[in-house]
């Protein structure tokens, strides 16, 4: 079992522009798939699976990619030509797509948004999907903005609490690895990803 | 343990009205629905044609609205235990009018929670007194195929009975602008799948809900099961971002894993994904080739996008609603504005007129951005 914790800023990838989401969730992804500062991790030079088709790949967020969201409906509001790659990436599927590609991942997708317990859906989820399909390797990620006006707004009508920070947390749970329980959440600067956090903390044997 | 699943009840709505016989009159007519938008300036865009039905209502109302619709028809008790897993990206009218009041220092208008999907799902299982899970699922084009999968496998794992499956999209500005800024949208108003001419997609109003149960659970309630749920599977492409695999790599995957699960049976129609972009069509067709071999050119496939637009979020239950009525009325919905066919898809598309077809098992797939594909097999009950 391996896990990060991004929360200081990802390199950008290209083709995803303007908005932290696609890159921090990138590298948590990365970093979990390489092994790389990933201290109880066995590193892996590509990270690609050995069989790409019986791994899945989970990406939870309340609001998703606000960033994208937000720019787009203000240059939208402002009359302005919307730029193609903020289409290419207004979804999370798309740099799902791109992890998939470069770690050859060729098995289930999902993305999904929650409100409350992200760490416990995310769990649920992968509890699931061994059930059903038994994969050897599902890999969570959570991704969190410190957000726009806009999410500031939607987190007050929600009650929900945006991160101090932008973060994304991943955590790779291999084939007969016990799936962890949700501990106590976490500091409440990882916002909706404190529990996530709190988990990937735990299995990196450090405090978040 | 793998548990049986059952459909026991649907609402929907498109541009042709709500109800399985708005969409007898309208896709399984082959009419198209695409008329000049009004409920919002198109000038500024590539497009202004887009099916819809009247005026924008609420999202969460177009979803409590047919969720409603499918608990009337499954028969199903208030505040029952069940789980709400809904396909939606958020309400997309919410966010332009957030910007706008900014933009106009109007003041925070309310409502913004609304943009945020977690919320939609939240709403709906409250609005229903559901007292299960409840997730919002956004993945894009097969988000509300990847709920269905999911309350496949909740209920096949044991851990639910019933699952209130949905999912909505109501055509706007922001991705009215979004798909134009990556000329994505038809250039003649039309849509038309898997055709020489087609130049791409163009949106349309779509909400439906779906009631999924154990067979065990629609025993005990004594409800009737419209169809059985039988394949399910997701696959991805690990090809391109943007752009499906050439050869259909993740969508025959996909559906490969659901007819496995379904016991490998014969299918008789597909509902096919059939955007009409020029990269998607021959993908789809090349996947399809695929995963039949020699029977390929035996077996139906449509694309009911060409009658009721792209309804993105909402596609994978929409589209499924109409591969169930396929199923019980034994008419199989034409591909509409088919014309010249091109050489590079190459199976039979029902072009414009609906074909008489007693059929017994049908798969309805679905693609999206970053190469996601769903495939769902449902049968006779």
């Amino acid at each position: 079992m391996i896990a990060a914790i991004v929360d200081d800023g990802a390199p950008p990838v290209s083709g995803f522009v303007e908005s932290a989401f696609s890159p921090l969730a990138y590298q948590a992804v990365s970093q979990c798939l390489t092994g790389l500062q990933c201290p109880t991790g066995q590193p892996s030079p590509t990270g690609r699976p050995a069989d790409g088709a019986r791994t899945a790949l989970v990406l939870a967020s309340t609001m998703g990619d606000a960033d994208t969201l937000d720019l787009g409906s203000r240059r939208l509001v402002a009359g302005q030509v919307n730029n193609p790659l903020l289409f290419m990436q207004s979804t999370a599927n798309a740099i799902l797509g791109r992890i998939c590609l470069d770690f050859a991942i060729t098995g289930p997708t999902l993305a999904i948004s929650v409100l409350g317990d992200l760490a416990g859906e995310l769990l649920a989820t992968a509890e699931l999907l061994r059930a059903d399909e038994d994969p050897d390797r599902i890999v969570l990620v959570g991704v969190e903005l410190a957000g726009s006006e806009r999410a500031a707004a939607a987190h007050r009508e929600l009650g929900t609490c945006p991160p101090a920070a932008s973060a994304a947390v991943a955590i790779a749970l291999d084939r007969g690895e016990e799936i962890p329980p949700v501990p106590p959440a976490g500091p409440a600067t990882y916002g909706s990803l404190r529990g996530l956090a709190e988990v990937a903390a735990r299995i990196r044997g450090a405090t978040p | 343990m793998s548990r049986e699943v059952l459909l026991t009840g649907f609402g929907v709505r498109t541009a042709f009205g709500s109800g399985a016989d708005a969409l007898r009159e309208g896709v399984f007519d082959g009419r198209p629905a695409f008329a000049p938008i009004t409920r919002f300036d198109t000038g500024p865009y590539r497009t202004g044609l887009a099916a819809t039905a009247g005026e924008a209502v609420p999202l969460h109302e177009s979803l409590a609205k047919t969720a409603t619709a499918a608990i009337g028809m499954a028969g199903l008790p208030a505040r029952a235990d069940a789980a709400v897993l809904v396909g939606t990206a958020g309400d997309f009218a919410s966010l332009t009018r957030f910007w706008r009041a900014e933009a106009e220092n109007r003041g925070t208008p309310g409502g913004t929670g609304q943009t945020v999907p977690a919320w939609q799902a939240e709403a709906l299982a409250g609005e229903l007194g559901a007292r299960g899970p409840r997730l919002a699922f956004t993945n894009a084009c097969v988000a509300s195929a990847t709920a269905i999968v999911h309350a496949c496998r909740l209920i096949a794992s044991g851990r639910v009975d019933i699952a209130i499956c949905a999912g909505a999209y109501l055509v706007e500005e922001e991705n009215l602008a979004k798909f134009g800024s990556g000329f994505a949208l038809s250039r003649d108003g039309m849509v038309r799948p898997f055709c020489a001419g087609r130049s791409g997609l163009l949106l349309g109003d779509g909400a439906a809900a779906v009631v999924l149960e154990s067979a065990d659970s629609a025993r005990r309630r004594g409800a009737r099961a419209l169809a059985a749920l039988t394949g399910w599977g997701a696959a991805c492409d690990a090809y391109h971002v943007a752009k499906p695999h050439p050869d259909g790599a993740g969508l025959a995957s996909a559906a490969r894993q659901a007819l496995r699960r379904a016991g490998d049976p014969r299918i008789d129609y597909v509902n096919a994904h059939g955007t009409a972009t020029k990269a998607n069509d021959p993908a789809e067709t090349r996947g399809l080739r695929a995963l039949f071999g020699d029977r390929a050119e035996a077996v139906p496939v449509s694309s009911t996008k060409s009658t009721t637009g792209h309804l993105l979020e909402a596609a994978g239950v929409v589209e499924l609603v109409i591969t169930l009525l396929a199923l019980r009325d034994g008419v199989l919905p034409p591909t509409a504005g088919f014309t010249e066919p091109d050489p590079a898809c190459d199976l039979d598309y029902v072009p414009n007129r609906p074909l008489r077809a007693e059929i017994r098992r049908a798969m309805s797939v679905n693609a999206a951005f970053g190469g996601a594909n769903t495939a769902l097999v449902l049968e006779r009950a």
